[in-house]
């Protein structure tokens, strides 16, 4: 029997693989008979586009380019993903508000937006920007501070300056003082009872720090060196150490896991008799440390060199934002501006400019996922029983109390996983971007392989990217939920 | 429990109505408890009793009347309704304990944010409540892990964590599981016998005759008869209470 087990595992193993090999192999053979061949050199060719807006609108490679997309995707993204939240989170409990016209508002705000395909929503938008005023030289509605035209939407804006990295690392001690005082103030306070005011001692701490932060940042200009140094460092470190280093960190890894799972499985009793299917989890897990030493050193040994460099570049750029002595304001402001350089006056690229672009695409994703938002956060509300409400109040405790120790922390178990599902749609909906113009990932990419005719590798990347960004939300939203559920249980 | 000494009013209605919707569901009650007094509160479903008692602590509202709790008026004044709920108790049928905490956080909670107490002081208070319902070693689990009877008896001892001068229960013992009832009523009888104020809403007719000094039988919003449990079981005067009592004894 053992030995049959052992086999079936071994033979699914070995046709998976082969079946993949397969599968590859001949999408690589037809491709090859149709003539089209992979080839990545698109990314470091110039690639002869103008982008509407981002990083960089000259981009001087095809990498660049998509990584101009990249950056206005995640923007745009990140941007919607806040103001979705918090417009959701109001729209959601007006719904439950018992003020009659609060109720219908939004009740009918979520029916219309949620019934209306995002597409229409967005060009909906889009025409509705085309209908606003002409830049001109007195452009309302607060000239010079915040105005409203057809090209966009324009705001002042405030950028980390010349002093910013220095006055930063004065902020982070303030920041760590702040925290070491509230999290012993509040243990004085559980234990004596007496109000101590934790958060606002912290947070005047913070401030404190960061006031006398803007006379004294100069002197943190001596970790310029350092920085400089360590990168140097890193840049002296020879590739086989590197390699043999990562090579180390995944047999570590691996040792760890089993390991743990050897000590998830130990009973007071001793060690519970392994199944054939937890030596094949340890074999597994060794195995894969042994591919990941085989694909550091052989399949891809570029990585290691890859590593040192991104390391070592970050570190001379940290280095190069950093000098003794050297003085400066922390964070500039700067405010919007009309210039006149062609025929018709325009925004000049000083201050915040949200474009139409940007803007028709933003309200669209961000109304239409606050809709969404707004019934998760309703029915999360619902969820808790009203007897909890009620012993709560029975018990003494103020509403806000109420709200903040028995219903949202209960709240947010119902909420956090399908909230996490619209944070997964909000990003990739912002694909819609193309319908606009907006100079999107995917924008950028169709643009790309229309003039290099490189499809299936635009395609791969956009794949990539997404499923990147997809599982990224999904690990900090399951952070988040395994947190609440020990909590819980 | 003579009813010679001088007891003071600890609660006290006065034409207390409250209606839901078109429904009345107070028909006008007036009614007073003293200090140290064990009401019990009998009456078919729908007439009125929890509705009463939830009035008294204002989980529900009364539209017209006085409710008069140890000298403190009950107006929509937040003030006053968080005092007196601070100082009125209250055990609901479905225990109502907070999933997410455990046991001692449960009971812990109000004292160290409306009591304002230390932490250690209100958790020593905890575990002296936990051994007087008789279950010290569960405080570190959480109300899922356990029975209905414990869990009632950790919902009171939640409520009296909070020190209060009354307590009120609306029907403790109705969602669980016979073989549980009696080891919430123990509870609730030792209560009684060290002089609590308490009313009691319930159908234990045997609890009422044992632990009760006074008896109130409301039917339709209305009290229609009270007086003392020999008085109530052997000799009762209305034709209301007459039939009440053949149908559930």
């Amino acid at each position: 029997m053992v030995v049959i087990k052992w086999i079936s595992q071994v033979v699914v193993l070995i046709l998976v693989v082969s079946g993949l090999l397969f599968f590859a192999a001949q999408a690589g053979s037809n491709l090859r008979a149709k003539n089209i061949e992979t080839s990545w050199r698109f990314l470091s060719v110039k690639p002869g586009i103008q982008l509407g807006e981002g990083i960089d609108v000259n981009p001087s490679t095809g990498a660049r380019a998509l990584w101009v997309g990249m950056v206005n995707t995640i923007r745009v993204s990140a941007v919607g993903l806040i103001l979705a939240t918090i417009l959701g989170t109001i729209i959601g409990v007006a719904r439950l508000s018992k003020n009659w016209i609060v109720n219908k508002l939004s009740t009918t705000f979520i029916e219309i937006i949620r019934n209306v395909p995002l597409l229409v929503q967005i060009l909906f938008w889009a025409v509705v920007i085309r209908t606003w005023s002409e830049v001109d030289f007195n452009l309302g509605p607060i000239h010079n501070w915040f105005m409203v035209s057809q090209k966009g939407i324009a705001l002042p804006r405030i950028f980390p300056s010349t002093g910013f990295y220095q006055w930063m690392v004065v902020v982070l001690i303030g920041a760590y003082v702040g925290r070491r005082v509230y999290h012993q103030r509040e243990t004085e306070r559980e234990e004596t009872g007496r109000e101590t005011h934790a958060l606002s001692t912290a947070l005047g701490i913070v401030a404190v720090f960061a006031a006398v932060g803007l006379l004294i940042h100069p002197l943190f200009g001596f970790l310029g060196p350092i920085f400089t140094a360590i990168g140097d460092v890193l840049d002296a470190i020879p590739i086989l150490v590197v390699q043999l280093l990562l090579s180390a960190a995944m047999v570590a890894a691996a040792g760890l896991w089993i390991k743990r799972f050897l000590d998830n499985l130990r009973t007071p009793a001793g060690l519970a008799k392994l199944t054939d299917d937890d030596i094949f989890r340890i074999i597994f897990a060794g195995f894969s440390a042994l591919m990941g030493i085989v694909l550091v050193f052989v399949i891809w040994p570029g990585l290691s060199a890859w590593l040192i460099h991104s390391l070592r570049d970050f570190f001379h750029l940290l280095g190069d934002k950093f000098e003794w002595l050297r003085t400066g304001r922390p964070l500039d402001g700067e405010r919007p501006r009309i210039v006149q350089t062609g025929r018709f006056p325009n925004f000049s690229t000083s201050g915040l400019v949200i474009t139409k672009e940007f803007a028709a695409l933003l309200f669209g994703v961000v109304l239409y996922t606050a809709a969404f938002i707004a019934e998760i956060v309703r029915a999360g509300i619902l969820a808790v029983p009203k007897g909890q409400t009620e012993a709560a109040g029975a018990l003494g405790l103020s509403r806000g109390l109420a709200l903040r120790k028995v219903v949202l922390p209960q709240a947010m178990r119902v909420i956090l996983p399908p909230m996490g599902n619209q944070y997964l749609n909000l990003v990739k909906n912002t694909s819609l971007a193309i319908a606009v113009g907006f100079a999107d990932l995917v924008q950028v990419g169709q643009t790309l392989y229309n003039q290099t005719g490189r499809t299936l590798e635009v395609v791969a990347i956009w794949m990539g990217f997404y499923l990147g960004m997809s599982l990224l939300i999904s690990v900090v939203v399951n952070f988040f939920n395994v947190r609440l559920r020990i909590v819980e249980r | 429990m003579t009813g010679l000494e001088a007891r003071a009013d600890m609660i006290v209605c006065e034409g207390v109505k409250k209606w839901f919707g078109d429904f009345q569901a107070l028909r006008g009650i007036d009614m007073t408890v003293e200090e140290r007094e064990v009401v019990v509160v009998l009456g078919p479903s729908g007439s009125g009793k929890s509705t009463l008692i939830r009035c008294i602590n204002r989980l529900e509202v009364h539209q017209e009347g006085r409710i008069i709790v140890d000298g403190v008026e009950l107006t929509n004044d937040l003030r006053n309704i968080e005092k007196i709920r601070s100082e009125v108790g209250m055990v609901f049928q479905q225990f109502n304990l907070f999933p997410h905490l455990t046991i001692m956080d449960n009971i812990t909670l109000a004292p160290i944010w409306v009591r304002k107490k230390p932490r250690e002081e209100a958790e020593t208070l905890a575990m002296e409540l936990l051994d007087r319902v008789g279950i010290p070693e569960q405080a570190d689990k959480y109300p899922g892990q356990l029975s209905g009877g414990q869990q009632q008896r950790v919902a009171i001892a939640r409520a009296l964590a909070m020190e209060p001068r009354v307590m009120l229960f609306d029907e403790p013992t109705s969602a669980l599981d016979p073989e549980m009832i009696k080891e919430v009523l123990d509870v609730m009888k030792e209560l009684a016998q060290t002089g609590m104020t308490m009313i009691v809403v319930t159908h234990e007719m045997g609890f009422a005759r044992e632990v009760a000094d006074r008896i109130i039988f409301m039917e339709s919003g209305e009290i229609v008869e009270e007086g003392t449990p020999e008085h109530f079981f052997t000799n009762p005067t209305e034709d209301r209470t007459k039939l009440f009592l053949s149908q559930i004894l």
